[in-house]
């Protein structure tokens, strides 16, 4: 049997049809009105008919728009975690870049040590060719010996002095990199290892004029990720570098660190630049932001600091600046840096 | 008597009905919040341009393109008073625009055209975008 979603309907239609017979006999008046009202009800079952298709049509149009909804939401997810891939790319080439830029720094910094100690070297070679030649002809003069041992006791003095220099930079600088590529944990000085970073920051800061002040307790001893301050003390000059001094301004920048108790510590760094608006203030932390678009900037070094504060070293980092007022950034994060989860 | 002309909304159809005319259109889309708010006036207007005599064609354009069960059930009134006034020997012609492509509107279309039997009933399909 056929199914009939108005089944119940077509039978009282024929139920009224068959009265409508019946009453043509016993009540002809009646007639013409009740096949009226026959009319209206199949009328209004047809109605109904096209009411429920039109309702079906719309739960049909529905369906497709969910479905419609639910791809185009599962796309923007795609695109957004390709982003994610993408920014994440990106921030690790940086961190990789400016990784070369500290190799470059330091390299520049042996640079002198050992080229003083090359020329030195060079001098004492010559002198000692002379005295020699004197010795085999026999007429090495008294004075000739003095000023020889004068010559040999100043340049081994420079050399010796200059070769400490440059293994001292080597020495820190390989720390640093090691730091910065590793991101091993360990316990290490702060304030030394503030200066070590400042080392290979020289190149760019001499040139300029531009000095970092340092104020940092002694004996503050950190157990953390020392390559992640590194990096974001790098990040944070640069950053001063770029912005607070245009035209040629000698700036100073300042890092004071203290303790506000035993288990934490905070780090301020500023600079005496020509500062920012608010506008540029509330955003520098957004991957991206950059008020030198096409002239070098990324937009990335702030925001890798600020990742670096929260993420690795569990801490905060809040921003004060106004036009001509410099610029503060405070850090505060734990002497001890919880462990990763 | 007056064109009755009503700007479409998100939720409410475009009416521009030209009296003077005889031509009405419905067009965009229809599910409004409240139906007897929004087509009660509506109603009121027809009827009294129906009402008047006169005999001159009425062209009714039906491009609606997506509409709620009451507006359904507001349609199929609307050709019940064509259609009685098609009875009384007025030219009538319904015009129930489609997109093309969209087969149930085009069923729909012709189921709702079963009841008219004085009214000239026809259907148009329009490339889709070119109405609303």
């Amino acid at each position: 049997m056929k199914f009939n979603l108005f089944a119940a309907e077509e039978q009282a239609i024929e139920k009224a049809r068959a009265l409508g017979e019946t009453l043509a006999v016993v009540a002809p008046d009646c007639v013409s009105d009740f096949e009226a009202l026959v009319d209206a009800f199949q009328r209004s079952t047809r109605e109904q008919r096209r009411l429920v298709r039109v309702s079906d049509r719309l739960q049909a149009q529905l369906g497709t728009a969910n479905q419609e909804l639910e791809r185009r939401r599962l796309e923007a997810e795609t695109a957004l975690e390709h982003l994610r891939e993408a920014q994440e790319a990106i921030i690790q080439a940086e961190k990789l870049a400016s990784l070369g830029a500290l190799v470059a720094g330091v390299a520049h910094e042996i640079n002198t040590p050992v080229g003083i100690a090359v020329s030195c070297a060079s001098h004492l070679a010559d002198a000692t060719a002379r005295l020699k030649r004197l010795s085999d002809e026999g007429a090495v003069s008294r004075g000739d010996f003095s000023r020889y041992l004068a010559t040999a006791g100043d340049t081994t003095d420079l050399i010796l002095a200059n070769c400490q220099r440059a293994a001292q930079l080597i020495a820190g600088f390989k720390q640093v990199a090691v730091d910065r590529a590793s991101a091993e944990r360990r316990r290490f000085n702060l304030g030394t290892y503030i200066q070590e970073t400042l080392v290979s920051l020289q190149p760019k800061l001499r040139p300029l004029g531009h000095t970092v002040s340092v104020l940092c307790p002694p004996d503050l001893e950190l157990d953390g990720y020392p390559g992640v301050l590194s990096q974001i003390l790098a990040n944070l000059v640069m950053n001063a570098l770029t912005h607070a001094f245009p035209n040629g301004r000698v700036g100073l920048m300042a890092i004071e660190v203290e303790q506000p108790d035993s288990d934490w510590v905070r780090l301020r760094f500023s600079d005496n630049g020509q500062g920012m608006v608010e506008e540029n203030r509330a955003r520098v932390f957004e991957p991206f932001f950059t008020t030198r678009r096409g002239r070098g900037g990324s937009g990335l070094g702030l925001h890798i600091v600020h990742n670096l504060v929260v993420g690795a070293l569990k801490g905060s980092i809040t921003v004060e600046s106004a036009v001509d007022q410099g610029t503060r950034f405070v850090l505060l994060f734990p002497r001890q840096t919880p462990e990763r989860d | 008597m007056d064109s009755l002309n009503i700007p479409a909304t998100g939720r409410t159809p475009g009416v521009t009905f030209d009296f003077a005319a005889g031509h009405l259109r419905l067009h965009g889309e229809s599910y409004p919040d409240d139906v007897a708010t929004f087509f009660g006036p509506i109603f009121t207007a027809l009827r009294a341009y129906l009402a008047e005599p006169d005999d001159r064609p009425i062209r009714f354009d039906m491009e609606l393109l997506y509409f709620n069960s009451s507006s359904a059930k507001v349609l199929m009134n609307i050709f019940q008073m064509l259609e009685a006034v098609a009875k009384l020997g007025r030219p009538v012609s319904v015009s129930w625009c489609y997109e093309e492509n969209d087969e149930s509107m085009r069923e729909l279309g012709e189921d709702f055209s079963e009841d008219l039997r004085y009214v000239a009933f026809s259907l148009r399909d329009v490339p889709s975008g070119a109405i609303g």
